[in-house]
């Protein structure tokens, strides 16, 4: 049995406090209690020593100072740390409760608060709230019956464009990084043609990366199976950072050369020969392509022929340090060798199918604070007329510019300045003033039927995920003979 | 006599000349930069005094009587953002490790030198704690993260080649701190390079220590180094302020030396996340004294000139460097005279021997 220190405490004073009584009592019953407190004394010694810390591994392994400390000393050992303190049963208590409440809670929001998904799964999303006036009245006579004519409109709230997102790794490569992913998004969006405003399937598709991708020295290479953006010049698949305007560029509407419509294919992408300049975190490889087959027809639908669209893109990005000049300037080139039905009549009678070929140069210099980018495309069609039982083929040769200047004033384009870490919710504030030229020609053959957009433009970005755009658009429109002019204020906001 | 009007409006063009070369003395903000972050991407660094800096509000003190705005950026990315951001002319006076601060200077940053800040950190291999890793030689051709293009990259570089081996026969993969610290955790990886702040995962139980330059007799070769910058512009453009900035933090050295103010070091430091206890282990037997001196002496250069080599010789670095055009030791030295430290900090020669 082992008595406490307290009790043999207790008992110590106990034994101290009685004895002037004990002059009165026989020599056994003082020999008894000098052998008792001997006992309270030994037990008191057993028990300090118990308690006394153990000397450190600081006081033990304490060395020299390393190979110059020889040379110039420290000037005293410094009584390095505080004292050794030991916890109690009721601070361990205390801890096993707010381990225990920390479970509960946890166990609780998993079970009631929390999103659950099969794999790795991120959800996002982008909203674009809008408003547009113009000087030129917008007139519809609409369906009969159904009430939605337009009537002289000059102005209008609306949405550019609602995406849901949801992409994740089905299978983790965690030696390699040879992870295959999914994509699936749905959104309105003008590109998709249609004036309903439900989500329609944008992105459904599997991508597998066959070469390794954990490391930024090696070349990248993965397939992606499904529903996709076609890898095609610059301002299809461009990110905010080379496309500042709301508009896309007219050459890729359905109608012109219908090439911003998501396609159901096979597409490889990847690229060669990375430059990696670590002292600044910057990745350039030196090629990167892209090459695949879709049905070309557009998303959401089987083939409508059985010849498959081909596409092919290479993009040259000369090899140099981040703090050159030669800093994010790529060439590319594009092409896109298609075939289509051909209809003719009013009845659009099927006669045959054509060509639908694309091809394409592009420039890029993105070299904060300015960007430029220019790309230029030409588009061959093949065109039927006349009657089913005697038509001819023809071909429709469209051609178009589109160049872009822009000018960050602030960080939001620098990544690594973007990425600091502050304790509030801090976003560089960044403005970005630009100007976009935009051409296209639907038909070289034909005069006057040619359309140019001059837009200007100022981006405010002003917290992590959310910017204002304003554009004026004045457009020049051959075709109509007339020019318009449009004032587009938009918010740009995703989570 | 000359009306009121004539005389309020030559008071205000005297003003117009004059006040622009007032503007030009004193900027309206001082944009400083660290590779630092805590725990949690708190904006707090650890381990010299330009950390103790921010920590304590120094520089905002020094220069509120001015109306001067300080503000801080700590890059998630380190050296390399931090790099990205001189090359795009925004910040003024930055903290560095030697790596990304030589390859900066080589690739054109056009900066100076002002003084050695942090003059030897340990460099650590930390292994999951059930790893039947002892040594290097295990780990061949293991997955090892490491943060590249930082000082941690380049230390171990030096201790791979110290000891026959190269970044080439392991599984070499790029992580930053919190990633890196936490693909060990997972097990991820097979091994971990980092600085103190590993000790902390070890004292938790899901790291375990196999090699520390701590215990090498060529640390000091081997060791990390952090230096203070400005950029040429704003060192020519407002010395006077680059001269405040400078005392403020040489100042703060001599405290940081001092071996009463220790624990107190600690515990600051420790405001970044990483213990008290993790920056004691590695601090164990060392001289802040050496470690905190800002001296760019002998023995400084010597060092700094060793990482330029051993970069080359890794090829983390292209073309070469003038070390010694680097330096603008002038405000240095104003500050140890100005404030009577010209003999605390003893200085060393070449090869880390006592000057007489």
């Amino acid at each position: 049995m082992t008595i406490s220190t307290p009790r043999a405490l207790v008992t110590a004073l106990a034994l101290a406090g009685i004895a002037p009584a004990v002059l009165a009592a026989s020599n056994e019953e003082l020999e008894q209690q000098v052998k008792a407190l001997q006992q309270a004394v030994a037990e008191l010694q057993t028990q300090l020593k118990a308690q006394k810390p153990v000397p450190t591994a600081t006081a033990k392994t304490a060395k020299p100072p390393v190979a110059t400390a020889a040379v110039n000393p420290p000037t005293e050992p410094a009584p390095v740390g505080v004292p050794e303190e030991y916890a109690t049963r009721d601070d361990i208590n205390g801890l096993q409760a707010d381990l225990e409440n920390f479970k509960y809670q946890v166990q609780r929001d998993r079970d009631t608060k929390t999103a659950l998904s099969n794999r790795a799964l991120n959800v996002s999303g982008v909203i674009q709230t809008k408003f547009t006036t113009s000087d030129q009245g917008t007139n519809a006579s609409g369906a009969a019956g159904q009430g939605n004519a337009v009537n002289n409109r000059h102005s209008t709230f609306d949405f550019g464009a609602v995406q849901v997102a949801f992409t994740g790794n089905l299978y983790k490569d965690y030696d390699e990084g040879r992870n295959l992913d999914y994509t699936l998004r749905f959104g309105t969006s003008p590109q998709q043609g249609t004036n309903n405003s439900f989500l329609n399937l944008l992105d459904a598709s599997l991508t597998y990366n066959f070469l390794p991708t954990i490391s930024a020295d090696t070349s990248r290479a993965g397939l992606t199976l499904g529903q996709q953006l076609l890898p095609y010049a610059q301002e299809v698949q461009a990110t905010e950072d080379l496309k500042p305007t709301i508009n896309n560029a007219q050459y890729t509407l359905p109608g012109n050369m219908d090439l911003a419509r998501r396609q159901v294919g096979l597409i490889l992408r990847g690229d060669v020969s990375p430059t990696v300049d670590y002292g600044y975190n910057y990745r350039a490889p030196l090629f990167s392509y892209a090459f695949g087959a879709v049905n070309g027809n557009g998303p959401n639908k089987p083939d409508d022929n059985s010849a498959k669209d081909w596409i092919g893109r290479i993009a040259f990005t000369p090899p140099s340090d981040y703090n050159s000049w030669l800093r994010q300037l790529t060439l590319g080139a594009s092409i896109y060798k298609g075939t289509q039905n051909l209809f003719v009549g009013a009845a659009n009678n099927l006669v045959g199918t054509g060509r639908k070929d694309r091809y394409g140069l592009d420039l890029a210099y993105n070299h904060h604070p300015i960007g430029i980018t220019y790309e230029y495309n030409v588009g061959r069609d093949a065109t039927a007329s006349g009657t089913v039982q005697n038509y001819s083929i023809g071909e429709r040769r469209s051609v178009a510019h589109t160049a872009t200047l822009f000018y960050n004033i602030g960080e939001q384009f620098v990544k690594g300045y973007r990425a600091q870490g502050r304790f509030d919710d801090w976003w560089p504030k960044s403005y970005q003033p630009f100007y976009r030229f935009d051409r296209y020609d639907p038909n070289v053959n034909v005069t006057r039927d040619r359309s140019d957009i001059h837009t200007l433009g100022l981006n405010v970005f002003f917290a992590e995920t959310t910017k204002f755009q304003l554009n004026w658009n004045h457009t020049i429109d051959q075709l109509n003979n007339r020019t318009t002019n449009d004032l587009l204020a938009q918010f740009q906001f995703g989570f | 006599m000359i009306s009121l009007t004539r005389r309020l409006f030559l008071a205000g063009l005297a003003l117009a000349v004059v006040a622009p070369s007032f503007a030009a003395d004193l900027p309206k903000v001082i944009r400083l930069g660290s590779p630092l972050v805590g725990t949690g991407n708190r904006p707090v660094g650890a381990g010299n005094s330009f950390a103790n800096a921010q920590i304590k509000g120094l520089l905002e003190q020094e220069f509120q009587k001015d109306g001067i705005k300080i503000e801080w950026n700590n890059f998630r990315g380190a050296g390399p953002a931090l790099n990205e951001a001189v090359a795009n002319g925004l910040l003024d006076v930055f903290w560095e490790g030697d790596l990304p601060a030589i390859i900066g200077k080589s690739g054109g940053l056009k900066t100076k030198l002002l003084l050695a800040n942090g003059r030897s950190s340990n460099l650590y291999l930390a292994v999951p704690p059930d790893s039947p890793v002892k040594s290097l030689d295990d780990l061949k051709g293991k997955k090892v993260a490491v943060f590249k293009g930082t000082a941690v990259q380049l230390a171990a570089g030096k201790v791979y080649a110290k000891h026959g081996l190269s970044e080439r026969d392991f599984k070499s993969i790029n992580m930053d701190t919190a990633t890196g610290n936490a693909a060990l955790t997972t097990k991820d990886v097979d091994a971990v390079w980092s600085s103190s702040n590993i000790l902390s995962l070890e004292d938790r139980g899901v790291a375990r220590v196999v090699y520390s330059t701590r215990k090498d007799p060529q640390a000091q070769s081997l060791n990390m180094q952090g230096y203070v910058f400005t950029t040429e512009e704003f060192e020519k453009k407002y010395p006077e302020v680059v001269q405040r900035i400078v005392n403020v933090l040489v100042k703060e050295a001599a405290w940081a030396s001092d071996d009463k103010n220790r624990n107190a070091l600690f515990q600051l430091w420790a405001k970044s996340g990483t213990p008290f206890s993790a920056f004691k282990r590695d601090a164990e037997g060392i001289s802040q004294k050496e470690v905190q001196s800002p001296l760019l002496d002998e023995y400084f250069v010597a060092l700094v000139r060793n990482s330029v080599t051993e970069a080359q010789k890794l090829k983390l670095l292209r073309g070469n460097l003038d070390v010694q055009g680097w330096f603008e030791p002038k405000y240095l030295n104003n500050a140890l005279k100005s404030q009577g430290l010209d003999n605390y900090w003893k200085p060393l020669d070449a090869k880390g021997n006592a000057k007489l």
